[in-house]
């Protein structure tokens, strides 16, 4: 404000302003009068009025598309062009011309009257040059990392091609394998189904069967018991740190009270709180529960259930059977397998189908017996192959979805730079949280005084708000994780990393804009593009 | 890296708001308030005897003492329930008509509170040296004003205050003979038990019980939820009937959130149930339509008819609940019913709403003339987290090329919510950051709320508790501890005179003496003061007990209400006060100048305020909700509080609590930029809604709205010097406009803006795209945008208006000049040199005029004739319309000021409502001018209204100058 205080000015004051004030090169051409003299008129650039010459740049909006006014802030929504020799030229709104302050932009002065504005060109210039440079510098440096990204994700194709190849491989071999046990378990099965489904009809048998999916309910309807109740308290536990006591919502407040006492917590909001309460109460949550005698512990529910129901009943009635019922069942021929090198299994068991055969036929040994525990046997086999083989399937499927990942757009970009980062986690310390991203992987929020961590969220895509497209450097500057853990009161939590060129892989900060939406900035050294490809762009 | 799938989340985010609700529980009823419930029994049994209830209230005619010189009088009251106790009266009648009633009990165990009207009242009322009282046997009256029309008269047997003009009852107290004032007693006094069947002994010992009833209800305690009041004084309430005989609207006691006229809350056919209630609380989600206290409380209130407007002013603190009915369409009763204190009544007498206005701003003052840029838009959210997201929220504005003034920081600047102490982690560089802002010509205001801390590594604290100026509880020893949002805090005892010097000294950017003093933020950082009801989180109704102790043993309950006005009025007091303001305290003036120099105009936000706080800055409405009841009813209460005496007001752009949807949110911006206070401002769990968020075409519509409020700012200045004079309101109501059109009292969802002539009617419903404007006059209104010339008429007309989303009904008044400044800028102060545009709405008759005021918007100077003040005017003669400025500023017109303002332009002149094309326009001296006409109907017409455009008169705005336009 001061400059127009101190300028003794003139009334009216822009009267004699140049007629292509603020007109850009490219247009200077169209800023000359039709006729000659007093006389001479002028075509608004959008054709919809002839007004005189003189009206040009007379601070007085006469066209409608403001083509008149290029060096004035008459008309509204207009662009204003700043030479700025020894730099380079700007446009500015209309709206910041005159209006007292000196635009860094138009670092000529020429959008205020003058002798407001000094002209910082040479100054502004060199500065804008030097930071150039040094961003060029960073850009190469940080280029240089990135190519070594790329490098790694060609090096990273050629591994995966590489394994997809072997992969293919040990599936092929798998399958053989698959297919043969099969037909062994097959054949052993059909021997034994008779005879086992005999047995099976044992009560004894039955009523294992019953207790067995009793306790199998019993188990899923445990666990979603205790998955409810965790959830539950994470919700309470949440609402006891999160609610606002300004509302004295007396449900709320009885919610929180009813929670602390059944959690066994202090009072989190207490006015005149008693530290020894507090201390009373860590104490009792100590105090286990006392268990009848034989009766399992939560812990060994929760671990030796599943063993328990894992237990093959088979098995067990085949060897329950071993031990009620005539001895001497096991058999030399069917242990002799334990000892035999895989190779000649097959050999051997059919060898030994042929000896048992004809040990039946001539009455002899009890292979009725035995004839379901090696059926079981070889089912057990056959089920081990087929894990192996979907083992080896899935590697390769997932070998070949990171080869299409590591080249893709939408993935770890067209060059692959980005696979280099995947699963990497950056910290930042704010203070009373760590916050951490996993790239390509989850965000979590890690209070510094203890407490439990929150997720706040996982990858989900590259920018999608912005419009830029996969493949151009713009889509690649913020990543979404999303669907972390629900606030109280209020929505899941998500983070939107937005990220620059830099050297190192780091967070720089961490801001909650909204209620549980974070935005954290860093830099990395795969968004520095070799400084060839970005010339264009920064010249213009 | 496989992708999770996108979940819901952001409908859960869309469907939130429904969570919204009040809690009712939380705050009294009047059936839960133990004086309330008194006052009302008192009402029913009045109302049960009917004919047989008299007043035990009587003068003693002997004991009559009339001044000897002035309009005043004293006298002795008894009461017939106990002849013992003493009562004085002293009525005074002022210099301007108004009447003051003041009753005391005198001589008694303990002592009213009567400091009420020494924190209002601007300063003591000069009573009037003209006007004689007459003594007769059964009263005394006197008889004033210019035509000797008004009279007051008081009985003496029962005591019965009536105001008369012209022979017609206008103001009655007592009428009803609800008076009781609660005399102080001891707790033993309670009357003998009577023993059964004894029938004559009940009738002698409580011979009160017919007036004040058989129960000792809630004397000597009251618990309410999980507190208990411990009344020490027991009871000493306030019971009084004003009767309104002949008017039968009344407006005002703001702050409710009801229509303008305010509806019955008993009798027959009564809207509320509960009487309004006058009681500062922080209301959490407050309803939209309610007779519940909200944060302010202003006990003035308008009585209105077609023949005259009078008012009752009842300078009281204490919590105060009062009943409106009607007995007939013609009349009003009320009841005021209040806590404690003593009688102090205004009568002002009117006769139309402006004198009334003007005799109020005799009392408490107008708003003084804020900064220029605190009209400009202000952009507020909980919050803006760091100086970067400040910054970043400046660039976005910047890069939209939408307007803004000023940007807010709400609490979560505060380390810990230790009010002035930054969090370093978020705002590291607060300096850096205002000045950022403040490059742009634009400001920064920072809430500082009146709770403290109870840390000793907070220094404010430290201090206030070493100096012992903190509030006391019950006991009166040691620091009230209560809850609020930094956990354990205490409040500032403004009422203690050593809390003053205290509490400016904080606000010194530079430290004196090695005392603490907010050196981390700059001389033009405006303040925002919030929560100073007060609220507490965990005291009864949510703030503090009615039994702590302030200054002078005063408890709690006594200074209610104008708690939160001191506290604005200290900070307000150090940033810079007018010499015409400090009467009170004159410590204010050097601690202005140790801040700048010359003094600056403070800005100073406050949530709670009581009368006379519209001298210490704005208000706004409080935490309103996004919903269209709350935008609706925000426009009224505004109305309302302009009512009040407190023009500078606002409510939430957008609804504080909610995500708007982006409808509602233009249409609120609408509200909000034809509000004098004009922010917007979210809750920290809404999605942002700054208007650079918003999509097409909402954003462009809401950045077409700020720059129409942005082009107006002449008009709302200039709006806000004539409040400033005079204290009418800055947005009018029908009623004021047209006093004798009944059929506008009650009108409360169109105003018209000071006396510029615009009429808007903001729509605030959802899908509406035309709205229906009354006009009650017969006179031609122009279409701001679109100059469609309507035409009323006397009896009052309905026009239809377009209003679709990107319109804004808003009518000019045929015989208005609107001046504007229609240069897009980032920031007010950058238009500070920019060119004005007149528009000239020519009446019926072929006329218009309007006037415009400058000064520098920031200093005082303007008080030392630093300013222009023009007046311009069109006069049609013979086919000859002549456009005129004048100079109407009473100062030097070649002050400073002007001289350094001569260089501003008018660069276009818009002549609304001219039926033909001109032959010739000239400037003064002969100069023909370049014009443009588009045809259309002359302003006796309806229909497209012909419009002249005169492109740049080269004429100052500072001189006197002539345009002369040939038909």
């Amino acid at each position: 404000m001061v400059p127009w205080l101190l300028l003794a000015i003139p009334f009216p004051v822009l009267a004699a302003l140049d007629k292509t004030h603020g007109v850009p090169p490219a247009l200077a051409s169209k800023y000359v009068p039709q006729g000659s003299g007093s006389r001479s008129t002028w075509k608004c650039l959008d054709g919809s009025k002839e007004i005189a010459w003189s009206a040009v740049n007379d601070d007085y909006c006469d066209c409608l598309d403001g083509s008149d006014e290029p060096g004035t802030s008459a008309c509204p929504n207009s662009l204003f062009y700043c030479r700025n020799e020894g730099h380079i030229g700007a446009t500015i709104l209309s709206s910041r011309v005159n209006d007292g302050l000196c635009e860094p932009e138009c670092c000529d002065g020429s959008d205020e009257l003058p002798g407001v504005c000094q002209n910082t060109c040479a100054e502004v210039g060199e500065v804008y040059r030097r930071k150039q440079n040094a961003e060029r510098k960073l850009r190469k440096t940080g280029s240089k990392i990135r190519s070594t990204y790329i490098a790694f994700a060609h090096k990273e194709q050629k591994r995966l091609e590489a394994r997809i190849i072997e992969l293919a491989q040990e599936v092929a071999t798998r399958e053989k394998e698959v297919e043969r046990l099969r037909d062994i378990a097959e054949r052993a099965e059909s021997l034994s189904a008779a005879d086992l489904e005999r047995k099976k009809e044992s009560p004894l048998y039955q009523s294992l069967l019953t207790h067995h999916t009793a306790l199998k309910s019993l188990q899923k309807e445990h666990k979603k018991h205790l998955e409810r109740e965790k959830a539950l308290g994470d919700i309470l536990d949440s609402l006891r740190t999160g609610y606002n006591p300004n509302y004295q919502d007396m449900a709320v407040l009885e919610a929180v009270r009813g929670w602390e006492s059944l959690a066994r917590l202090p009072h989190i909001n207490d006015v005149q709180k008693d530290d020894n309460e507090a201390e009373e109460a860590q104490a009792h949550e100590t105090e286990e529960e006392e268990l009848e005698e034989g009766m399992w512990s939560a812990s060994q529910i929760e671990n030796e259930l599943a063993r328990l129901l894992k237990a093959d009943h088979v098995s067990l009635l085949l060897e329950h059977d071993r031990l009620v019922g005539p001895s001497g069942a096991q058999s030399v021929l069917f242990d002799v397998t334990s000892y035999l090198p895989d190779a000649l299994l097959p050999h051997y068991e059919s060898l030994r189908d042929m000896i048992m055969s004809g040990l039946q036929v001539l009455g002899v040994g009890h292979g009725v017996v035995d004839n379901s525990a090696e059926s079981n046997r070889a089912r057990q086999a056959l089920s081990d192959a087929e894990h192996s083989l979907k083992l080896a399937r899935d590697e390769q499927k997932e070998a070949k979805e990171n080869l299409d990942d590591l080249f893709d757009p939408e993935g770890f970009g067209p060059e692959g730079e980005w696979k280099k980062l995947d699963g990497l986690c950056l910290e930042k310390d704010t203070g009373d949280y760590t916050y951490e991203v996993c790239l390509f992987d989850e965000a979590y929020q890690k209070p510094n005084k203890g407490g439990s961590n929150f997720s706040l969220g996982k990858f989900t895509s590259w920018n999608k708000r912005s419009g830029a497209k996969p493949g151009e450097l713009e889509f690649y500057t913020k990543q979404s994780y999303t669907n972390g853990a629900k606030c109280w009161n209020g929505p899941h939590r998500s983070v939107e990393l937005v990220l620059t060129c830099g050297i190192e892989n780091a967070l720089l900060t961490v801001a909650e804009l909204e209620k549980c939406e974070y935005q954290i900035t860093g830099t990395t050294p795969a968004l520095c593009l070799p400084v060839e490809e970005q010339k264009g762009k920064d010249e213009l | 890296m496989r992708s999770p799938t996108f979940s819901g989340s952001l409908l859960l985010v869309l469907l939130f708001p429904g969570a919204l609700a009040l809690k009712t529980a939380d705050w009294k009823t009047c059936s839960q308030s133990g004086f309330c419930r008194r006052g009302r029994a008192l009402s029913a049994r009045a109302q049960e005897s009917a004919s047989s209830w008299k007043s035990p209230y009587s003068v003693d005619p002997a004991s009559v003492a009339v001044g000897s010189t002035q309009a005043s009088f004293t006298a002795a009251v008894k009461s017939a329930l106990y002849p013992a106790v003493k009562f004085e009266l002293d009525v005074r009648v002022h210099e301007d008509g108004v009447v003051r009633v003041r009753m005391d009990e005198v001589d008694g165990l303990r002592k009213r509170y009567d400091e009420a009207a020494s924190w209002s009242l601007i300063e003591e009322p000069r009573i009037s040296q003209n006007i004689q009282w007459t003594v007769s046997k059964a009263g005394i009256k006197a008889v004033y004003g210019a035509k000797k029309d008004i009279e007051v008269v008081v009985e003496f047997n029962p005591l019965k205050v009536t105001l008369f003009r012209g022979g017609i009852e206008q103001v009655i107290l007592n009428g009803r003979g609800l008076l009781h004032m609660e005399h102080f007693r001891k707790k033993e006094d309670k009357p003998v038990e009577a023993t059964e069947g004894d029938a004559q002994a009940v009738l002698q010992v409580n011979s009160a019980a017919w007036f004040e009833g058989e129960e000792q209800d809630a004397w000597w305690d009251e618990t309410f939820s999980s507190w208990t009041d411990t009344k020490p004084k027991g009871p000493e309430s306030l019971s009084l009937d004003i009767t309104f005989p002949n008017h039968g609207h009344v407006y005002g006691i703001p702050q409710h959130a009801t229509s303008l006229a305010l509806p019955s809350t008993t009798g027959p056919g009564a809207t509320f149930t509960d009487p309004y209630r006058l009681y500062n609380a922080d209301v959490f989600e407050y309803l939209a339509s309610s007779s519940m206290s909200l944060y302010g409380s202003i006990p003035l209130m308008h009585a209105h008819s077609a023949d005259s407007t009078v008012a009752i002013f009842d300078v009281v603190a204490s919590e105060t609940w009062i009943d409106v009915s009607h007995s007939s369409d013609k009349s009003t009763e009320t009841h005021w019913i209040s806590e404690s204190g003593i009688l102090d009544v205004f009568i002002l007498p009117g006769p139309t709403p402006e004198e009334v206005f003007a005799q109020y701003a005799r009392l408490t003052g107008t708003a003084p003339l804020p900064a220029e840029w605190a009209l400009a838009y202000h952009q507020c959210r909980w919050n803006y987290v760091s100086t970067d997201d400040v910054r970043t929220v400046q660039k976005r504005f910047d890069e939209e090329d939408i307007p803004v003034d000023v940007f807010w920081l709400d609490i979560e600047y505060a380390e810990d919510h230790k009010y002035f102490i930054w969090d370093k982690k978020t705002f590291p560089d607060p300096v850096e950051m205002t000045q950022d802002v403040e490059a742009i010509g634009r400001k920064m205001v920072v809430i500082i709320d009146p709770h403290l801390k109870r840390t000793s590594s907070y220094p404010v604290y430290q201090k206030a508790s070493e100096l012992g100026v903190l509030v006391k509880p019950k006991s009166g020893e040691g620091e009230y501890e209560g809850w609020c949002w930094p956990g354990s805090s205490s409040w500032i005892d403004f009422f203690h005179p050593g809390s003053w010097d205290f509490w400016i000294s904080l606000f010194k950017t530079k430290s004196i003496d090695g005392q603490w003093s907010w050196t981390e933020s700059t001389n033009s950082v405006g303040i925002w003061n919030d929560m100073n009801e007060p609220s507490v989180f965990n005291g009864p109704e949510i703030t503090m007990p009615k039994d702590n102790v302030h200054y002078g043993g005063w408890e709690h309950r006594d200074v209610h209400n104008i708690n939160g006005m001191l506290f604005v009025r200290t900070e307000h007091d150090y940033f810079g006060t007018s010499p015409h303001e400090c009467i009170q305290t004159n410590h204010t003036f050097q601690a202005a100048s140790l801040r700048t120099d010359p003094p600056r105009r403070p800005f100073v936000l406050t949530r709670s305020f009581y009368a006379g706080s519209q001298r210490f800055g704005a208000m706004w409405t409080g935490d309103n909700l996004g919903t269209w009841e709350h935008m609706e009813v925000g426009v009224k209460m505004v109305l309302a509080n302009g009512l009040g005496g407190m023009p500078f007001a606002g409510s939430d752009v957008g609804g504080f609590f909610g995500n708007p949807e982006p409808e509602m949110l233009v249409r609120w911006y609408v509200v909000g930029a034809f509000s004098p206070f004009f922010r917007a401002h979210a809750h920290i769990d809404t999605k942002r809604r700054e208007p650079f968020l918003l999509d097409e075409p909402y954003k462009s519509i809401i950045r077409d709205i700020l720059r129409l409020r942005y082009s107006m700012l002449p008009v709302w200045y200039t709006a806000f010097r004539e409040t400033a004079a005079t204290g009418v309101p800055i947005l009018r109501p029908q009623y004021m406009m047209f006093p004798k059109d009944k059929d506008g009292f009650t009108i409360d969802d169109q105003f018209y803006v000071g006396s510029s002539g615009l009429l808007v009617k903001p729509v605030t419903q959802k899908g509406v795209n035309d709205v229906s404007i009354y006009l009650a006059e017969d006179q031609v209104y122009y279409n701001y945008f679109t100059h469609q010339a309507y035409r009323g008429s006397s009896k009052g007309t309905r026009v239809t208006l377009s209003a679709q989303l990107h319109e804004v009904p808003l009518l000019v008044r045929g015989g208005s000049i609107i001046s504007t400044r229609e240069r897009h800028r980032r920031s007010s102060p950058l238009m500070k040199h920019d060119p004005f545009t007149l528009r000239v709405a020519l009446d019926k008759a072929g006329s218009a005029h309007g006037d415009l005021y400058l000064d520098d918007g920031d200093t005082f100077s303007h008080l030392e004739g630093q300013l222009v003040h023009r007046e311009f005017a069109a006069k049609t003669e013979k086919k000859v319309i002549r456009i005129t400025s004048k100079d109407i500023a009473n100062v030097d017109p070649k002050n400073a000021y002007a001289q350094s303002i001569a260089h501003v332009r008018v660069e276009k002149v818009v002549l609304v409502g001219l039926g033909a094309k001109p032959t010739s326009v000239q400037a003064d001296g002969g100069k023909e001018l370049e014009w443009d006409y588009t045809p259309g109907v002359a302003s006796d017409k309806q229909g497209q209204a012909g419009v002249l455009v005169v492109k740049d008169p080269s004429v100052s705005v500072v001189s006197d100058w002539a345009l002369v336009i040939k038909l």
